[in-house]
């Protein structure tokens, strides 16, 4: 039964892949961005592998934790991913009701769902975490069994986290509600990134930048020894990985031990405990809300409030008899519509957290890279540039999370916008209209704040601004076109439609799109900050300014055609 | 059992509704074949035909959800492939499961309606309650759809799809998920809209007792082409059961032997060894 459920995924995704309904060209796109991305990522890293290797006597042990860093930021993503995969999964998937329904045994049922959990939620990380490793390997020149192990403890690396997720999906299920088990999940998922944040910056990455801020080379050595005895799984790995990445003769048994039975015992647990406990969580999520509390009291009180804003239903009536002369706008309707949705999903609510955590990392981090900034590795324009690269990378992640699933969400309600006067085109716009403004305020507020922090001058803070603002205009157009490309009208869950294949097709080009932006601009805002400080002539180079031009209107193109796309796709659709 | 087709349309120069030609193929299946087809103005036309016939996804092209292979669709003379706002502006659609956006009210659901077609606000104002007080959901201005029942949905999508004064009505499957004082009103509002208002309602239902009750004429679809047209008495004599009712008209024009049906299968899936209990599934969906 189990490898039936399996096979009938399989055959679904067969199936979309084949679809002319999900894009005929959506495969070979995804296949040329990842290769262009991965290229990027290696390159990048072996940069970065050599540049560390440079600074003696310390090199191997640098690239040891940032291997260690890499593991871990792996592991807060996918400890975020994999909880709130496991409860749309095990829970809230369209085809639960069906498949309960079914004499399905409980264990296959389990198994299959787990299978489906651990993929959905891993395969981004195992797609991208490659290149960067395989760079590690090509940097140290590590022998071939190095690449095999990198798949070895790859697997049991990304099962981990499924398992503890699985468990505490099944824990939030008996004592929640649908209605609150969506932001305890995503709750939960939040604290285990902010931990793991947390663990990121106590090993204080910045100052493996800068050797001089160590008073000894003891000290330093002290700061980079690899972990022996730790309880992240990520440290485990790292040891399994690294005595075959620096050919030294004793493996780590012990660590390799851990990652493989962990994952095998979280997964025995996690059945057992299904098998007991599953069916009253699931029969515990179809319930409607019981009960009262200060949240629940305090959500309804918000809800009545927004309903009733201006006045009942009555008075508003009343109000537009008397309008003799006004008409409806489309445009206005649209935007209201798609905020007042967005502001009574309650699911919604507990992502305005992803916004504070993205923005607390990145003004946290930015102040510590600061730090590094005299070193050759940062040097002043170094920083600039990495940060408005961070920057834009806060507002793609935000589009992605926010803007991309905007159309998917209209859900079995998009016949109403199909059916009515009103462009395709139309809709989208209003919809990047309306989306635009919170992207553009979190972009300026990251922009503003870390130029202040550095104080930089006002031509570089303006003209940082200024990039940021039309990166963000643009991606938010991207973000809505292609969503209208890859829409997923079935799936109720946003979390998961901004972690979807299509989804990762947005993200790719637009950082791709938005590093190329930076690197046209960079000569013509170097020059011209010359000028300024008085050290250059005023920048007369053509190039100057047709990289300029391109780093505004590539973008600008991107996002009208990814619009024009958008509603060509969903007309195709129909 | 295949009658005599009826495609050529009945010419009525004031026609809301013209269709010429249409065709629909979802690859090498053809969904709707050639139909031509005059609705005339203030008629309540019902479409009636067995699963899989055709029937909503020509409803679909008529409101636009669905583009045609080909053919013309012509809505009071602004023709959907040319003018499709324009047709879209005078054409209100009701589809059979009422999905609209739980987390708006009843109110702002019909404003943001009003805004889709560019309303007058004073015209939507007045429409609106007119509306919410002949659909019961006067109450219910301010609540969230998401706490209304199947039936308040219903009534709702219809009062939306009734708020522009749409000229050409589409309905489909409207008595899903009504009780029976839901039929009763439904049933004498779509005679009040076409005898009071000069609405035409464009009908596709399987409760065919409505059909016979409202509808001033019927087509009667099946493997994606008009079979047979005509008011019911015209029915009758085509079908041979000169004093039956719809229902028996119905099963008489639609009835097919053994070896068409497996012709058809095996146009539609390539393999006409598949079980015909499957078969009957697939065309359902």
């Amino acid at each position: 039964m189990f490898l039936e459920l399996i096979g009938a995924k399989l055959r679904i995704v067969r199936g979309n892949f084949l679809s002319n309904k999900e894009g005929r060209h959506r495969g070979p796109l995804f296949i040329a961005l990842s290769v262009i991305f991965s290229v990027m990522l290696f390159r990048g890293t072996l940069w970065l592998v050599n540049q560390s290797l440079a600074i003696q006597p310390v090199g191997e042990l640098l690239v040891q934790k940032l291997i260690s860093i890499a593991f871990l930021i792996f592991l807060g993503l996918l400890t975020f991913s994999n909880i709130v995969t496991a409860f749309t999964t095990f829970y809230l998937a369209d085809d639960m009701d069906f498949l309960m329904a079914q004499p399905i045994p409980s264990d296959s049922l389990f198994s299959s769902r787990y299978i489906e959990a651990l993929t959905q939620s891993s395969w981004v990380i195992v797609l991208f975490g490659m290149p960067a490793f395989t760079a590690l390997g090509v940097g140290l020149d590590a022998p071939w069994q190095y690449y095999g192990m990198m798949l070895v403890v790859f697997l049991p690396f990304v099962a981990i986290p499924t398992g503890i997720a699985s468990i505490i999906a099944l824990v939030v299920s008996n004592m929640l509600v649908a209605t609150r088990m969506r932001d305890a999940m995503m709750f939960m998922g939040m604290a285990a990134f902010v931990i793991l944040f947390t663990l990121i910056r106590f090993m204080q990455p910045e100052r493996l930048l800068n050797p001089d801020t160590f008073d000894s080379v003891g000290e330093m050595i002290n700061l980079l020894s690899t972990p022996k005895n730790s309880f992240l799984p990520s440290d485990w790995s790292v040891n399994a990985l690294t005595p075959l990445l620096f050919q030294e003769r004793a493996f780590d048994w012990w660590s390799f031990g851990l990652l493989y039975t962990t994952p095998l015992a979280l997964y025995f647990i996690s059945a057992w405990l299904h098998r007991r406990y599953f069916n009253r969580g699931y029969s515990r999520v179809q319930e409607g809300r019981v009960g009262e509390s200060v949240l629940t009291t305090l959500r309804d009180w918000m809800l009545r409030r927004s309903t009733r804003r201006g006045g009942g239903a009555t008075a508003k009536i009343d109000a537009l008899i008397q309008d003799t002369e006004g008409s409806f706008s489309s445009f206005s309707e649209l935007i209201m519509k798609d905020r007042r949705i967005f502001m009574r999903d309650a699911s919604q609510w507990s992502n305005i957290l992803v916004i504070v955590a993205l923005m607390t990392i990145y003004l946290v981090n930015y102040k510590y890279f600061e730090i590094a900034s005299e070193t050759d590795f940062f040097n002043g324009v170094g920083l600039y540039y990495f940060n408005l690269a961070a920057c834009g990378f806060v507002v793609v992640a935000l589009s992605g999370r926010f803007l991309f699933p905007a159309v998917s969400i209209e859900g079995r309600s998009f016949w109403l916008m199909m059916q009515a006067p009103i462009s395709l085109e139309r809709m989208l716009i209003g919809k990047w209209l309306g989306a635009m403004p919170p992207v553009i305020f979190v972009g300026q507020l990251m922009i503003w704040a870390s130029n202040i922090l550095v104080t930089y001058s006002v031509f570089h803070s303006i003209t940082a601004a200024i990039l940021i603002l039309c990166i963000s205009i643009c991606v938010a157009g991207i973000a809505v076109g292609l969503g209208a490309v890859y829409p997923q009208f079935y799936n109720p869950n946003a979390s998961a439609i901004a972690a979807s294949f299509g989804a990762i097709i947005f993200m790719i080009l637009s950082i791709i799109l938005m590093l190329f932006s930076l690197v046209c601009c960079f000569w013509f805002i170097t020059h011209m900050g010359k000028y300024l400080e008085g050290s250059a002539e005023f920048p007369t180079l053509w190039t100057d300014y047709f990289g300029l031009f391109l780093s505004v209107f590539m973008p600008a193109c991107v996002a009208w055609l990814s619009i024009k796309a958008g509603a060509g796709s969903l007309r195709g659709r129909m | 059992m295949t009658t005599q087709s009826t495609d050529a349309p009945r010419a009525t120069s004031d026609a809301i509704l013209t269709i010429q030609g249409l065709n629909k193929q979802y690859g090498k299946f053809t969904a709707v074949r050639h139909i031509d087809l005059d609705v005339p103005p203030g008629q309540v036309f019902g479409i009636l035909g067995p699963n899989g016939a055709g029937k909503t996804t020509t409803l679909r092209m008529i409101t636009g959800l669905i583009e045609p292979t080909a053919g013309e669709i012509t809505i009071d003379g602004h023709a959907m492939s040319k003018d499709p706002l324009g047709a879209k502006a005078i054409t209100g659609f009701i589809p059979d499961r009422p999905y609209v956006y739980d987390k708006l009210t009843a109110f702002e659901y019909l404003q943001f309606i009003a805004g889709l077609y560019s309303m007058k606000r004073k015209d939507a104002g007045v429409r609106m309650k007119e509306l919410l007080s002949l659909f019961h959901l006067a109450e219910w201005g301010d609540s969230l759809i998401e706490s209304f029942s199947h039936g308040m949905k219903q009534r709702l999508v219809f009062a939306g799809a009734l708020l522009p004064r749409p000229k050409l009505l589409v309905v489909d499957e409207p008595m899903v998920g009504l009780d029976p004082k839901g039929h009763r009103l439904i049933k004498g509002l779509f005679t009040s809209l076409t005898k009071e208002e000069g609405m035409t309602i464009l009908l596709s239902t399987h409760t065919l007792e409505v059909a016979e009750e409202v509808c001033d004429q019927i087509a009667i679809v099946n493997h994606g082409k008009i079979i047979a047209r005509g008011t019911l008495n015209e029915l009758r004599m085509t079908s041979g059961e000169d004093q039956g009712s719809l229902e028996q008209v119905f099963l008489r024009l639609t009835e097919e032997r053994e070896e068409e049906r497996a012709a058809r299968v095996a146009e539609r899936f390539g393999n006409s060894d598949v079980p015909l209990a499957h078969q009957d599934e697939d065309q359902g969906a």
